[in-house]
């Protein structure tokens, strides 16, 4: 009879050990894998180091230019906009894209009466692509967020400069 | 360390939780050491943390220092004096009371040099030519000159890979990766034809039965193998297979047999994997290999998320190495691959692996650290 108790507690003990470590592990999956989803961004991370990446240049010079395969370019793409065409692809460089009312940007949005001549500029930096405002007076958006000081952008952010919203695609 | 990584830490106490309850169970007096092991490896990771809180990349500066010191850590035992050969591998350390596997700490030390030398030489590593190979090597190849000198063939694996894994990462050439997998195939088959240790192994690993009584090495009579040789693993898989889904429960394995003498050799050591399998049952060993899975994701993670190259190579490495580890004893115990004995991180008993495991988090926790803080105030 005893013996037959000790059996059933060991039992029990043993499935609410089992139970528990699941419980730990599902737990550190659960808010672990949210971490990913928010703060990952940008898919310009790889385990791989890309080649020729700045400060890590001294080596550059012994061979040939540093190659830029693997790396994938940045791009923002059109989803609404009265100056300029839905769907359109804009590549951003290593060199910074100003955007903003008249001829002088890199992206003129003539005909988008809410942005302001020197407007927003997007800049490739070595740990991604990211947007700052220059001066807007109605301010530069990513995600519904008002931009005050650099931001670096992640996959899929949207971007609203004036009436014009971009998709970040890396 | 506010930005590292908040997951690691829990998971690696997990571990340490998990194999110091299984070695008590086996061996109470080897637990109560392994306890000890564990402070001081809890206190070499606080001083490595607080050494290197500022910035741990000026390590990268000695890298070659690093890169000899794991030589002569890997050296050591087969010096004449202070060398012990324990089961016919020479990998063992006595300096007075004092036993350990320097091998281990090495690994880490290896790791290190690796990270400061493929950052520096990567881009020239990435054209191919045969001669910026030189150097590196010169050290891996002595490396494993060591290993197979004191035929510790599971050290010999587990820094091979993690050579290549850190090669890929430096230079996003899986060609690199495919052509050391060939010479390794090459010299796998060397080796197989020359070490009668390697036969063996192969031999245990793909036919541990046999219905005739075979040679046995050991007493040089004949016996079945799976009294002789294979012993060992064909006794784990049993206890493995006794465990079945749910498992015995904790303290209700069978490991000894009527008259009290332990079934499986080096049970807490190379074979814990078996134990636990008994013990807790299919269910139990899964969620063990998820918690190892979990930890490797994250460093992983720490890997893709550092910036710049010594960073990620260290992570890289260090998560890689700890991987392979664990899949070349839980294989090696499963009979996936041949069994080569190594410890299972964390879980293991053993002072050495649970002093360098401690020091590897380390590692992981200060690049997280820096990497996220980066991040963060960016």
């Amino acid at each position: 009879m005893n013996g037959i108790e000790v059996d059933e507690a060991l039992l029990i003990l043993k499935i609410a050990f089992i139970v528990l470590l699941y419980l730990f592990i599902w737990r550190i999956v659960r808010s672990a894998s949210r971490d990913f989803r928010t703060g990952g961004g940008g898919a310009q991370e790889s385990m791989i180091i890309a080649p020729g990446r700045s400060g890590e240049s001294q080596a550059a010079s012994v061979g040939p230019a540093p190659q830029t395969r693997g790396r994938t370019r940045a791009r923002l793409v059109v989803l609404e906009s009265p100056a300029l065409a839905r769907g359109e692809e804009i590549p951003v460089d290593a060199a910074p894209v100003s955007i903003g009312r008249g001829g002088q940007n890199d992206i003129p949005l003539d005909g988008d009466e809410f942005s302001s001549a020197r407007h927003a500029r997007f800049e490739t930096r070595r740990d991604g692509l990211w947007v700052e405002d220059t001066g807007s007076t109605n301010g530069t958006f990513v995600n519904g967020a008002r931009v005050t000081t650099p931001r670096r952008l992640g996959r899929g952010d949207v971007v609203r400069v004036g009436q014009t919203d971009f998709r970040v695609d890396l | 360390m506010p930005y590292a990584d908040p997951y690691l830490l829990p998971l690696a106490a997990l571990l340490t939780a998990i194999g110091v309850t299984t070695i008590y169970r086996l061996e109470p007096d080897d637990a109560f050491r392994q306890s000890l092991w564990v402070v001081i490896g809890v206190a070499f990771f606080a001083v490595a943390l607080v050494v290197y809180r500022h910035d741990y990349r000026r390590v990268e500066r000695y890298k070659y220092l690093f890169g000899l010191g794991s030589l002569v850590l890997l050296a050591l035992p087969a010096l004449p004096g202070i060398g012990q050969t324990i089961n016919g591998a020479r990998l063992w350390v006595k300096v007075g009371p004092l036993q350990f596997q320097p091998g281990e700490l090495a690994k880490i030390l290896l790791i290190v040099f690796l990270a400061g030398y493929l950052r520096d030489k990567r881009e020239v590593l990435a054209q191919g030519r045969l001669k910026d190979f030189g150097p590196l090597l010169l050290i891996w190849g002595a490396a494993m000159l060591v290993l197979f000198q004191t035929n510790d063939l599971g050290s010999a694996l587990l820094q091979f890979g993690i050579f290549l894994a850190m090669v890929y990462v430096a230079t996003g050439r899986a060609s690199f990766v495919a052509a050391g997998l060939a010479l390794f195939l090459l010299g796998a088959a060397a080796v197989y034809q020359v070490v009668d240790h390697v036969q063996q192994r192969v031999t245990i690993w793909l036919q541990p039965w046999t219905e005739e009584p075979v040679l046995c090495a050991q007493t040089g009579e004949q016996a079945l193998r799976q009294d002789c040789g294979s012993f060992q693993l064909v006794k784990s898989l049993y206890s493995i297979g006794n465990g079945g889904f749910g498992g015995t429960g904790l303290g209700q394995g069978t490991f000894t047999t009527t008259t009290g003498d332990p079934i499986i050799p080096y049970l807490n050591t190379d074979f814990i994997y078996s134990a636990i399998a008994q013990e807790l049952g299919l269910v139990g060993a899964a969620a063990l290999l998820l918690v190892y899975m979990l930890f490797v994701a994250r460093g992983m993670r720490v890997a893709i998320r550092a910036d710049d190259g010594f960073s990620k190579l260290l992570a890289a490495g260090l998560t890689f190495g700890f991987a392979l580890q664990t899949f070349i004893i839980v294989g090696g115990v499963l009979r996936v691959i041949p069994l080569t004995g190594i410890t299972l991180p964390f879980v293991s008993y053993g002072g050495s692996s649970v002093v360098a495991n401690f020091v590897l988090l380390a590692g992981l926790l200060l690049v997280s650290n820096r990497a996220n803080a980066q991040h963060t105030l960016r």
